[in-house]
């Protein structure tokens, strides 16, 4: 029987005569019951530093020691090896034990160490004896015991240490003992192990879960203790509007990033595709610009640009034209020639397209139910009857071939492969899909879905990951953008004229709904209806809008230096950044913040 | 140019809805896809420019304002709609209906057919 508190009697006269004298030398100190713990916990953890006197010291002034007396002398006598009194002491704690039955697997381990270690050096006639008179009366397991008698046959100490797995007396495998016979007492008898460190790395993990943008490849021990751990949204979410591109004459429908992260494709409904140079200022490092490159007209008598897409290689643009578009336009996007244009049929409508890898075929589509697959050598290869294509995607697949992934007006999300002719259905949503939009590694898929958000699939596992909310629906088509270093930050339009940006959330148990809401940038005075995240510049995001202009976002670090090293007048509209939910203001580095 | 908050018709690129079906219903004026033969209810109805078909469901619309109106069988309240891309008026859908006899048209739209183009599609996926 034991009592809740930490100062548990000794089983020895002489113990409670040593504390009745400290507890007349010092002023008592009292301590409730969670105090009494903690001085517990804090004493260990400076033991097993090996700051034994502070651990001492600490017992003596708080009056209430780390365990009971009998559990104090098992462990010395372990440490030092005296397994006859650590028999002895065992017996008088076996009636603390948690189950009776524990004890014969105590007393197991404990002869077992015994036994290792008068093998080791070389006393094979008592290692016997300890085997013959300890282990095989407890009648455990008849495996270990088997394994442990075949030992006594090792040559010498480094093989017995490599057939058992066991790393020697002086290898820290009485302390691991210790360790490994503490679950068996109640706390109050024996603390577990290490259990401020575990305690502290517990509220670390929680910390790092509720993180909103959370993207450091850190380990949580590597982690300051002295604030709760916030990633700095300064350095990796976008917040700040740099620069405001104003080179368009009518409202902006699409923007897209080259793959290779060096430039910006925007168009709209003045039938122009403006394409701009992505800079890199090298002094200071890491700030980007954008800067004009080239204008590329798509001819007046279609209803604007509606797509815009970049072969993988970033060599080729890519442009449809809205509804009544009969033809899409190729231009090589350094010089501005216009390749290829490509038309099939008069009656057709192609407004959305996909390149696949090789950079000279691409899929086209419309939701008149035209569906193609074209090449820039040669034209229009093959056609696909009776889809009304959405919005198109493609992936590469463990076969070498590459699958065409298209959002239809059924709300199906189909695999289609041009050369096996194969096709199927992955998923499906449900509601009525607007575009959809696919991570740089193909692993996930956004999918804008009318009045629902935006829905991201899993495309290896075929489920819906994640549905994020908060966007402002209306009647208005909106894109969406994966991107990141792990694919972890999702961008779209809105219709209240904000750029919504989503953490896709760490690791597992982020029940916090925080997460799911996205922080919302203003700036822009219209609609905006499509973003694109720079895939080499991690934090930089584009956004174009119906108020005719094109902005680029960044992160407040790095737009702080860019601001700085701007040349040109273009400098940034103001700037809001609202977060929603609670935004935790403290922020943690690496090194814990300056002393004071 | 116009900077700023653009007041024109429309706004962004509109998300334009399609049925599907085999015969495909459209904006006469337009072109813009309503609804297809597998939704039509009746064909027995009468609107501002003669004859009228009542359909289940139809997309790409805009609704009116709830108006009150008398009609041959009887009050209803009814919201005028129009074409999502070119605001043609094209007919109304029935919200209410006074008379028991008349609530089988309730959430059904009514298009005028001098309105509408019908127009060849292309059969329907089978469900995988």
């Amino acid at each position: 029987m034991e009592n809740g508190s930490g100062c548990l009697n000794g089983s020895g006269a002489a113990d409670s005569a040593e504390k009745a004298q400290q507890q007349q030398q010092c002023p008592a100190v009292q301590l409730s019951e969670r105090n009494r713990e903690a001085v517990r916990v804090i004493g260990q953890y400076l033991r097993e530093l090996g700051l034994a006197r502070s651990a001492e010291a600490l017992v003596l002034e708080a009056g209430c020691p780390l365990e009971s007396g009998a559990a104090a002398q098992f462990r010395s006598s372990v440490l030092l090896g005296d397994w006859d009194g650590a028999e002895a002491s065992l017996a008088s704690l076996r009636r603390a034990l948690w189950r009776e039955s524990s004890w014969s697997e105590i007393a197991f381990r404990l002869a077992e160490q015994r036994y290792l270690e008068l093998l080791e050096s070389g006393a094979h006639i008592a290692a016997l004896c300890v085997l013959r008179g300890k282990l095989t009366p407890l009648q455990l397991s008849p495996d270990r015991l088997h394994r442990l008698s075949g030992l006594i046959m090792c040559s010498g100490p480094e093989e017995l240490r490599q057939l058992s797995g066991w790393s020697g007396a002086a290898g820290g495998t009485r302390q691991a003992l210790l360790d490994s016979v503490e679950q068996f007492f109640p706390p109050s008898v024996m603390l577990p192990p290490k259990r401020l460190s575990v305690l502290l790395d517990q509220a670390v993990r929680a910390q790092v879960s509720r993180c909103r943008h959370h993207n450091t490849s850190l380990s949580p021990d590597q982690l300051t203790l002295l604030a709760d751990h916030s990633c700095q949204a300064a350095a990796s979410v976008p917040s700040v509007c740099s620069q405001v591109l104003d080179a368009h004459q009518d409202e902006v429908h699409v923007c897209q990033f080259s793959p290779n992260g060096r430039f910006l494709a925007t168009g709209g409904r003045d039938c122009v595709a403006i394409v701009w140079l992505v800079e890199a200022a090298a002094n200071p490092p890491g700030a980007p610009r954008v800067r004009h490159h080239l204008t590329l007209r798509i001819g007046e008598e279609r209803g604007g640009v509606a797509w815009l897409a970049w072969s993988p290689d970033s060599r080729l643009l890519l442009a449809c034209a809205a509804e009544e578009a009969t033809e899409v336009i190729v231009w090589e996007a350094e010089t501005g020639d216009c390749i290829k244009k490509l038309k099939h049929r008069d009656e057709d409508s192609l407004t959305t397209a996909a390149w696949l890898p090789d950079s000279n075929h691409f899929v086209v589509g419309g939701n008149r139910g035209h569906f193609y697959l074209c090449s820039v050598d040669v034209g229009f290869e093959k056609a696909w009857d009776f889809i009304r294509v959405v919005a198109l995607a493609t992936r590469r697949e463990d076969d070498g071939g590459t699958a065409v992934l298209a959002a239809d007006t059924f709300a199906r999300i189909r695999r289609y492969r041009f050369d096996t002719m194969q096709d199927e259905t992955l998923f499906r949503e449900d509601g009525p899909v607007m575009s959809m939009s696919i991570s740089q590694d193909e692993t996930l898929l956004a999918v804008c879905v009318a009045s629902a958000g935006v829905h991201l699939w899993d495309l290896r596992l075929r489920v819906c990951r994640r549905r994020l909310h908060g966007l402002t629906h209306g009647a208005y088509l909106l894109h969406a953008s994966i991107g990141g270093p792990n694919q972890d930050f999702v961008a779209s339009g809105s219709h209240d004229a904000r750029v919504c940006v989503w953490h896709r959330g760490c690791q597992a148990g982020d029940g916090a709904q925080q997460h799911l809401l996205p922080d919302k940038l203003s700036g822009h005075g219209g609609l905006v209806s499509c973003v694109s995240w720079n895939p080499r510049h991690h934090g930089m995001l584009a956004s174009a809008s119906d108020d005719c202009t094109v902005r680029i976002w960044l992160p407040a670090s790095l737009a702080a230096a860019a601001q700085a090293a701007s040349a040109d007048g273009t400098g940034p509209g103001g700037a809001g950044f609202s977060s929603n939910g609670c935004c935790s203001s403290t922020v943690s580095k690496h090194q814990p913040p300056p002393l004071l | 140019k116009s900077p700023g908050f653009n007041a024109s018709y429309s706004m962004g690129r509109l998300h334009i809805e399609h049925m599907g079906g085999e015969r495909v219903f459209s904006c006469a004026n337009c072109d813009c896809p309503l609804t297809n033969r597998q939704q039509l209810i009746s064909t027995r109805f009468t609107g501002a420019t003669g004859r009228a078909f009542l359909f289940n469901r139809v997309v790409n619309l805009d609704t009116s304002e709830l108006q009150d109106r008398v009609m041959l069988t009887g009050r209803h309240m009814v919201r005028d709609v129009s074409c999502r891309k070119c605001k043609t008026k094209l007919g109304w859908v029935y919200e209410f209906a006074t008379e028991e006899s008349q609530q089988y048209k309730e959430g059904k739209i009514i298009l005028e057919r001098a309105l509408i183009n019908e127009s060849e599609g292309f059969p329907d996926p089978v469900k995988d």
